[in-house]
């Protein structure tokens, strides 16, 4: 299989137009307010096509279809509670947030909690989740330069983390906004193409599924009504259901997606986002379940390495590739939705998927880029440690922490340590059990403090990281209970620690002194609804 | 805990739970019940794929910002 120019034509287009916005949005990137947050001027239709964009990453468009590939029907669920999430952060953050109007994710910490310390506690889980994400999104740019160029991994790795870091670098959050708007609606589009494409293919939706039950049989098959699940991991309801949980409260929750309401132009404007966001999102989301259903169906009977030696499967095509393109760690099996639309011998539907593909990868990753460089440039070294650089010089800070976070996670994503979709639920769930309480308890009950979200953040931060790993290490997989056996009780992600960071940050806030009563008054009542 | 939320909020809550625990209960009580057909296609492409997935979404997120700025306008004008 050799780099065909259609494809080569259509990724040179969309990095035209990427080129032609940083361009375009340069001088607007003028002050701090402008680059930080857009100078607060962004449209609802606009920040919700970019919210959507910055929000769903690779491990949305790539990683998705590949569990579907893998665990079957019943995952389709998370897909459910990710984009189900969406509306509920409308009330429950957007809104509020907007209304406070901070700059960094941190200032909500610092200011509600009383003491700049917290820009540094409520920092350490979003920088392991941000230097997870933006290695995600590094891995996914790669894997699609691999499917355009057909080169190398590694050197697909370089080319992607140099075209993140160029327009990242460049543009600040101005270009990010707009360019990831662009890129919100490109995903979406080939994500549906891509569906209609396979959906044609087959004939229908009825002759498709014909096809995937003829080639897995239990691929529709629901835990307790079934003779077999279609996974082990699906073989009992804490598996749908703790995938549906892993990525529900994100939206509500994430620092790169809590910024994004940030630069809307009002509360309004941040509420009407969140219903666009869920428009392109919720579209993307139904082509890659027809997409990723359809994988195993599509690579077995149509991809051009079922007929080399040895390869029986779509597993066995995988397999293959590795080989012959040196992919690094985890991430050949996130090529099978690319792979599916390979076999669909569309060139035109290849381009369309890599530059949709790109566009989701690029934009997670100047989100999370952005949120770094606040985070590490202005808050931790100006506000936590008194430096003055930041304030004179922001955007030299920003392009600084760019080209340090960029070279450390180029090197992680050689050889990542997981399928991007575990990476992206590694970091969801440090961050919704650890920072997730205090950020939503704190606009919505009186009694959460300072003392409880310290202790919060750092005893969740070191429990769902060391069991997720373990339990990846040990067990094989971070799906089983990480205290339990391989094959035992089925816990995504070791999800249940969203639910016992919220039960015990209302414990240590019951038990300790609350904060000043203008601060509660000011951080937390001011900022509802109806007040 | 959570005073001043408003009421739409907790009714947007019930559905998108409501809906999805219901059909996720349907599934593992009844056998084959995502491949029964509704309006001719296995219905799990009807209740999880575009309603489940992308439209009920939609319609609690319109429902929440409509009720929202018709709650402001109320306030605007007293």
């Amino acid at each position: 299989m050799g780099a065909n120019p259609v494809v080569i034509i259509g990724a040179l287009i969309y990095f035209a137009i990427m080129i032609a916005i940083g361009y375009f949005t340069r001088k607007a990137a003028l002050n701090a307010s402008d680059y930080y947050v857009a100078g607060r001027k962004v449209g609802s239709f606009i920040n919700g096509a970019a919210l959507a964009s910055t929000y769903l990453s690779p491990a949305s468009f790539l990683g998705l279809p590949a569990f579907i590939f893998l665990l079957g029907y019943p995952f389709w669920w998370a897909l459910v509670g990710i984009i189900g999430g969406m509306p509920i952060a409308t009330l429950l953050t957007a809104a509020p947030l907007r209304k406070y109007a901070p700059t960094s994710f941190t200032d909500y910490y610092a200011d509600r909690y009383d003491t700049k310390w917290m820009r540094l506690i409520a920092g350490v889980p979003t920088i392991i989740a941000g230097f997870a994400y933006v290695t995600l999104s590094i891995v996914g740019t790669a894997l699609f330069m691999l499917a355009i160029l057909k080169l190398n991994y590694n050197i697909s790795v370089v080319i992607g983390a140099l075209v993140v870091f160029i327009y990242v670098f460049y543009g600040g959050m101005v270009a990010t906004t707009w360019s990831a708007a662009f890129q919100g609606v490109t995903m979406a589009a080939a994500a549906v193409i891509g569906a209609i494409y396979t959906i044609a293919h087959f004939g229908g939706l009825n002759p498709m599924t014909d096809a995937i039950l003829k080639v897995t049989p239990n691929f529709f098959n629901c835990p307790y009504v079934s003779e077999k699940p279609s996974s082990a991991l699906m073989g009992m309801w804490t598996g749908i259901v703790g995938f549906y949980f892993t990525w529900h409260f994100g939206f509500a929750a994430m620092p790169y997606t809590v910024v994004r309401f940030f630069t809307a132009q009002d509360i309004k404007s941040a509420r009407r986002s969140v219903f666009w966001a869920i428009f392109f999102g919720g579209s993307m989301y139904v082509g890659l379940i027809i997409i990723g259903s359809a994988a195993r169906v599509l690579i077995e009977t149509l991809h051009p390495y079922m007929s080399v030696e040895g390869v029986k499967d779509a597993m066995g095509v995988l397999k293959h590739m590795k080989g012959v393109y040196g992919v690094g760690g985890a991430a050949v099996t996130d090529y099978s939705m690319i792979a599916a639309m390979e076999g669909l011998k569309s060139p035109l539907l290849l381009a369309v998927i890599c530059a949709g593909g790109l566009a989701i990868a690029m934009s997670t990753a100047a989100g999370w880029t952005m949120v770094l460089n606040v985070l590490l440039g202005r808050d931790l070294i100006g506000k936590v440690f008194g430096s003055k650089w930041p304030e004179e010089k922001p955007v030299q800070v920003t392009r600084v922490m760019t080209v340090i976070i960029t070279i450390i996670c180029t090197l992680v994503a050689f050889s990542p340590p997981a399928l991007v979709l575990d990476i992206s639920g590694a970091a969801f769930i440090v961050i919704l059990c650890s920072v997730g309480p205090p950020l939503i308890l704190g606009i919505w009950w009186d009694k959460a403090n300072t003392t409880a979200a310290v202790i919060n953040i750092v005893v969740m931060t070191v429990l769902s990281a060391y069991s997720w790993m373990y339990a990846n290490a040990k067990l094989g997989s971070a799906h089983w209970f990480f205290l339990g056996q391989k094959g035992g009780l089925v816990t995504p992600h070791q999800f249940y620690w969203v639910f016992v960071g919220f039960v015990f940050f209302v414990l240590i806030s019951l038990v300790t002194k609350p904060n000043r009563p203008e601060v509660i008054q000011k951080y937390s009542y001011n900022l509802r609804p109806e007040n | 805990m959570f005073k001043g939320m408003p009421k739409i909020f907790w009714i947007g809550m019930l559905l998108l739970y409501g809906y999805f625990f219901l059909f996720f209960i349907l599934e593992i009580t009844i056998p084959k019940f995502p491949l029964t057909k509704f309006l001719g296609v296995p219905a799990c492409y009807v209740y999880n794929w575009l309603v489940g997935l992308w439209i009920i979404n939609m319609i609690v997120a319109a429902i929440f910002y409509i009720a929202e700025e018709a709650r402001e306008a109320r306030l605007g004008q007293k």
